[in-house]
Parts: structure tokens; sequence; C-alpha cells
């Protein structure tokens, strides 16, 4: 394989789909003794990328279909690990787990971070101030703040717990009935996500022409009307954005339910497993049991998944005739609203 | 200071044959210089003091060689795990946590203790560790480190406002089983109610587990968790938990602390670090106030550590004396005195700095409770897939403390076992 096949096999990999070559004739062919110094200045990251991205990824397909305690032979059982899995009820509880955790964190935090965004863009004072309270979560050790999170939802020493208690509403078990930890985790991602899709929309907002807004005042619209008529649709391909990476970051999410729930004993995601997420279960799995080829699939299955989930995403959010470089944007908003009409 | 192409070129190439080098000496299977003994642990798993003194001095019994440790941070084992199949640069020791078995499969990664005379040892040691240490075809792949014997904790202020006795043996008399257990903590709600006697089921199901014979599999690989003395453990967390007895805290959780510290726990089965971790570390004014005594239900042990040589070292004999001169009687009582690693060698109960007087617990002679309740351990095959059978127990304990029958929770957990040994080739 020479080496720009390897370079625009491995660019290929990291967008998820194929670079075609260019056409014949677009530029000249490089001659390798013309070229070789710019490729050797170029090579440190694909040779870095080559051991550290490719190689891990193609041996973890390799391990999918291998049964191996990490320090022993590997033996290889075919489609076996995949087998287990489609027929794993832990398996199907975790995806479950996990979707329920994604829907109660994604939905809010999408509509408040617009939310959020839209006041810091029209306030006048202290807005950097705002921008940064806003960020800072996102920037704070996650394990510290789980930790401190996790005692404000602790059942019966928890701060939560003991205001409800203050005006008699009662006890949640927050760490243990099975809705109320999902919304617990929830409420944690939210807490360390908002303000980072608050800045993305904040971004946004900037980015649309000011023309507009006059000429809507003009007009006479409402602040309402010039929310829900001009910046929901002009934001369209940010919020597609601020989805599918919440899509999936929730699908990954691993620290918030595993410091939430701490054990050492092997059980991950609290009592039933109420919370465990799918990475979670992959933990559990590879390096709790040592079940390496296992955990290999779980991984795969949950590429598969995130995929499947960014397209569904992309087709709601955007629209079916959105292409993914965004050209012809004119006609194409235009046809998104008639639809939502 | 301008670099010349040549000059530049010449440090690129010897960057290059530096990589290489480093390269190379993936080839070499063993960490570190040819007279350093390299040794893994976590932190807090041996004496620093001792160690310090290997690395700086050399190791006594094997002249010309010198200890260098590493403290592994996060997940120790997926380190140890991850070094070990990639079959170089592996450290001559590993500390291996109370998951021994674990490594029972892969045997052959460590050499057989036995062939540098271990047995010569054995009497020093308590039987039922040394017996850990030895796989069912009889390798001796681990040498014993610390203990953790159980006792019951209780607090005298707590016992002597319900009116129960704060005497240690009265009340090892009183509660000598689980009953008596059981009926110790009602008699405690009469005075306080909200008195609990653990802080979640699965405590009781890992102390209990701890008492008995046996545990999940025979050491031919025969499958034995599905007896009626190990059913009997989820009706006696049943009981418990409908007593009232149990605080239902999440395992791990700031409220397993708080149950303590609250004063709601006055009594406790624990092991020779629970002291340390709870009462000691988290309620301090309680200090005098804590005594031990003999564990209702029998004797059982909670935790503990092993040391292994890898096949990979590159002097076991040196090694070997490493280990044997760290975990000797005496240097052993320093690791207690040093990092409350309780002991696993008898000998060193009788030595002075383990009798003394302990403040916390009232100027009581502990050793006297915990010195017997190690004797009195019974040697337990733990098999490799216990690692694997014990979160299913623990799980259905939790929902028999959130109200699931124990006919379902016993078929539940059967099942899924059921399943987990299917899929490890042992059914």
């Amino acid at each position: 394989m020479s080496f720009t096949e390897t370079l625009r096999g491995s660019a290929g990999k990291l967008r998820g789909n194929a670079v075609k070559p260019p056409p014949d004739g677009s530029r000249p062919q490089p001659g390798w003794r013309r070229y070789w110094p710019m490729y050797a200045a170029v090579s440190p990251f694909f040779l870095l990328f080559a051991v550290f991205g490719v190689f891990p990824v193609a041996f973890s397909i390799y391990l999918s279909f291998m049964s191996w305690d990490g320090i022993g032979d590997m033996k290889s059982i075919g489609w076996e690990n995949y087998e287990y899995l489609v027929t794993d009820p832990d398996f199907w509880q975790s995806i479950a787990n996990t979707l329920i955790i994604w829907v109660l964190a994604t939905v809010p935090m999408v509509f408040l971070a617009l939310v959020i965004a839209y006041a810091l863009h029209t306030t006048v004072r202290f807005k950097a101030f705002y921008r940064v309270a806003y960020f800072v979560p996102n920037v704070t050790s996650i394990v510290a703040m789980t930790i401190v999170l996790g005692s404000v939802f602790s059942d019966s020493s928890g701060l939560l717990n003991s205001m409800l208690r203050v005006i008699n509403a009662g006890e949640v078990g927050w760490l243990s009935d099975p809705w109320a930890m999902k919304v617990s985790v929830a409420a944690i991602t939210i807490w360390r996500w908002l303000g980072y899709n608050t800045i993305i929309c904040l971004a946004g907002l900037q980015a649309i022409s000011s023309d507009v807004y006059e000429a809507a005042r003009v007009d006479g619209a409402s602040n309402r009307q010039t929310f829900f008529r001009i910046t929901i649709p002009m934001l369209r391909p940010v919020i597609l954005f601020v989805v599918i990476t919440s899509t999936i970051g929730g699908l990954q999410l691993f620290t918030e339910p595993q410091v939430m729930f701490p054990d050492d004993s092997g059980n991950v995601g609290g009592p039933g497993g109420e919370a465990t997420t799918i990475v979670l279960y992959l933990y559990q799995q590879a390096f709790i049991f040592n079940r390496f080829g296992y955990g290999a699939a779980i991984g795969w299955a949950l590429f598969i998944l995130i995929a499947a989930f960014s397209i569904i995403n992309w087709r709601l959010v955007a629209g079916r005739s959105e292409d993914a470089t965004g050209t012809g944007k004119g006609k194409k908003k235009g046809k998104g609203r008639s639809r939502a009409r | 200071m301008a670099v010349s192409r040549r000059r530049l070129l010449a440090l690129g190439a010897g960057a290059a044959a530096g990589g290489f080098g480093l390269a190379g000496c993936g080839s070499q299977r063993s960490l570190g210089g040819s007279d350093e003994i390299t040794f893994w642990t976590w932190d807090r798993s041996v004496s620093d003091e001792l160690v310090a003194r290997a690395e700086t001095k050399g190791i006594p019994g094997a002249e010309g060689f010198r200890v260098s440790r590493t403290k592994i941070g996060g997940n120790y084992n997926t380190k140890v795990r991850t070094t070990l199949a990639g079959k170089s640069m592996v450290p001559d020791i590993i500390g291996i946590n109370s998951d021994v078995a674990t490594f029972f499969p892969n045997q052959d990664v460590f050499v057989d203790l036995n062939d540098f005379g271990a047995a010569e040892l054995k009497s020093r040691y308590l039987d039922w560790k040394w017996n850990q240490c030895i796989t069912p075809e009889g390798r001796m792949i681990a040498f014993p480190m610390d203990t953790g014997p159980t006792a019951l904790f209780y607090r005298t202020d707590v016992l002597k406002e319900a009116g129960i006795t704060t005497d240690p043996e009265e009340l090892a008399a009183r509660a000598p089983d689980w009953d008596g257990f059981i009926a110790l903590g009602k008699e405690l709600q009469k005075s306080q109610q909200r008195a609990v006697i653990c802080p979640h089921l699965r405590q009781i199901w890992d102390i209990r587990i701890g008492q008995l014979g046996s545990r999940y599999l025979t050491e031919d690989g025969r499958y034995i968790g599905d007896r009626d003395e190990i059913r009997e453990i989820f009706e006696l967390g049943y009981r418990v938990s409908k007593e009232g007895l149990s605080a239902g805290a999440l395992d791990g959780s700031n409220d397993v602390e708080g149950v303590v510290t609250s004063g709601r726990q006055a009594v406790a089965i624990g092991a020779a670090w629970w002291g340390l971790a709870f009462p000691e570390a988290a309620a301090p004014d309680t200090e005098g106030k804590w005594r031990v005594t003999d564990p209702p239900g029998g004797a059982g042990n909670q935790g503990g550590s092993f040391l292994a040589i890898t096949k990979y070292s590159k002097d076991p004999e040196a090694a070997y004396a490493f280990i044997t001169w760290l975990q000797s009687p005496e240097n052993q009582v320093k690791a207690f005195t040093e990092m409350s690693l309780f002991p696993s060698s008898p000998r060193s109960f009788a030595m002075p700095a383990m009798r003394e007087p302990r403040s916390f617990y009232g100027g009581q002679r502990t050793i006297e409770v915990f010195g017997e309740s190690a004797r009195q351990v019974k040697t337990v095959y733990r098999s490799p897939y216990d690692r694997v059978i014990d979160p299913v127990m623990f799980d259905e304990m939790a929902n028999i403390d959130a109200g699931k029958s124990v006919e379902a929770a016993w078929k539940d957990a059967q099942d899924a076992i059921e399943r987990e040994l299917t899929r490890e080739g042992v059914l």
C-alpha cells in the first residue's frame, strides 16, 4: 500500500465514509522525489494516528471474535460474542437505560441551551461573566463534581431529601428507585453539558445577520415571533450539531453513573443495574469480569447504535432533503418550514 | 543557536536510532535494571518504610539486589493484566488483591513458590490464608500479605442507654449467632427507634458467606451455590430487612458512613480494617466508646492481599528473598503499626506492638479478639468464578432490601449464575 493510499484510508476511517481520490488531471501527480520532504513533515501525525487510532480500532474488531481473559491465549470463537450479545438481557437493559437517560437529559438540555443562549445574546451587561459562569461546569473535574452531587442525591443523608423533608414532601430514592436513579444521572448530565451547548448556540445566534432582525422589527414582529420564525430556523444547522453531539455523548455516558453508584464488588449502575449504561456495561464485562472479547463486541454494538441514531437525528432535525455539505440552503429551508407547518 | 542542515540530519538520525532502541526494549521481558527487583502495588498495601529500606540498602538475604517499587494508581487490576498480556516489561513482583483465584486459570505466568522452599515457612502463617495461594493443581502462585478477620464492633454508650451489657464476653454470649444478633438489634430499637445492624443487606451476604465452610464451587469445578445453606442467607437478609434492621443504603455511598457517624449503627460485624475505615476515620469523636468482641455466627475473613512473582522475573530467588523478608512475622507487625494491615502470621499476634491497648477501643487489647477470630477462619476454596457470582448475589440481596420476595430473588440469582457459568464453560 502506498503512502497516499494509507493517508486516504485513514482519513476515510476518521470520517466514517470513503474519501474519493481527486479526479484524474485535477492536479499534477506528485513525484516522490520532489515531495518526500513534505510527506515526511506531515507524517508524524499519520504515524501516531496509525499506532494509536487505526490499530486499536482494527484490533478491537479482531478481539470481538475472540475469547480472552487478558492474560492467557486468545481463542477464536467466531460470532459467539455477538450471538450472546443479542440474547443478553443485561445488554438490552443497558441499552434501554442509556436511551431513557439520554431522552431525560437531551430534550430539556437542548431547549434550555437555546433559551439561555437567546437570553445571553440579548443581555447587555455582564455578558462575559455569564458565559464563563455557564461554561464552568464543563471544565470542572466530573469525578469531583459527581462525588459532591452524590452527597446531594444521597437517600438518607442527602441535601435534596433533607430539603424535601423540610417541606414535608416525603423522600425520593434518588439512588435506589429505578426512575429516580435515571433522573439523577440525567440531572448531572444536563448540569455538565448545558453551558457547552449554550455557548455553541450563542455562537450560532451571533452568526445570524442583524439585517434579518431589523427587517423583522420593521415588519412589526414580536419577540416571540422573531424567536420562533427567525432564530430557530436560522439555527437549524447549529441545533443539528448540538443534538448529534449530545446523542453521541449521551450514548457514551459513563463517568456520571459510575461515580454516582460506586461499587468495587463487581456490580455497576446501582441497585438492579438500573443506571447501567452501555459503556458502563462494557467496562464491567471487560475490566471487572476480564471478558475482553465480549467487551469489544459491546463496543461495536455501541458503534452501530451511535451511527444509527446520528442518521435518525439528522433526518429528523435537518430534514430529508438536506445534504451533508450544506449547499442549497435557501431552497431546503423553505421546504423544512412548509413541512413543519 | 543556528542549526545547520547537517546537524539537523544528524539529530534526526540520532532520534530515530533512539526510537528503535526503545522499541528494542520490547524484547526485554523483565522491567528494570539487572540488579533491580521491580515491584508493583497499590497505595497503602505494604509498609512504605520497609520498602524504602530495601530500595536504598538492598534486599536482606539477596546481596547485590535492590528493590524498585511503583505505586500503581487507577485501575490496578487492568494495568497488571495488560502488562502480563504484553509479556514484556513485566515487573518481578506484583501485589494481588483478595481475588487471587481469578489468576488460577493463568497460573503459569507466576513462578511456583514451592520451588523455592516456601513449604518451610507454612507453619508461620494462617492455614486458611496459605491455602488461598495454592491452585487446584497444587502450584503456589502467591504469598500471604495481610488479612481481614471479622469481629463484632459495638458502641458502649449506646448499648448502656438501651440497658444492654457492654462487657465483651457477656455480649458475645448474648449474641453467639445471627438470631442473637437480630435480637440485639431489636433490643436497641427500644431506646433508639432507627437503630440498624447493617448499612445494607449486601454486607450481611458478604459476612455470612465468609463464615461458611465453602462458597460457590468445589475445587474440581462443581457448582454448589444452590445449596440450602446459601439460600438461608437470603432468608436471613429478608428477616433483617423485615425487622427494620437494615438501613437500605447504597453500597459505597455516603449513607454507609452516615449510619455509623450518626450512631444509628451501634453494633457492626466488620473486618479488622472496618474500625479504621468507619468509626476511626469518619467519627473520631467517638474515641474510647467502641469495643470489639467475637462475631455472631462465627469467625470469617473479609479482604486481605497477596504477593506473586512473575515468570518473567530476572531473578526469582532475589524476589523470593524480598517477599519473605517483607512478610516475615516481625515485619508484618511493622506493617500493622504503620498501615493497619492485619498480619497473616499468628506469630505476629504475640508480639508486644500488636498487644498494645488501643485507646480508640477504650484501652482494649483488640488483638485478643481479632487474633482469635483469625485463627478460627475456615479454609475455603475460592474459585476464579466467585468474582462473577458474588455480584449476582449482592444484587439480589439489594433487591430483597427493596422488597423483592426471597423466592423470586433466589430463582433470578440461580438463573443468572447458570447463564454466567455456562458462558465461562464451567457448567
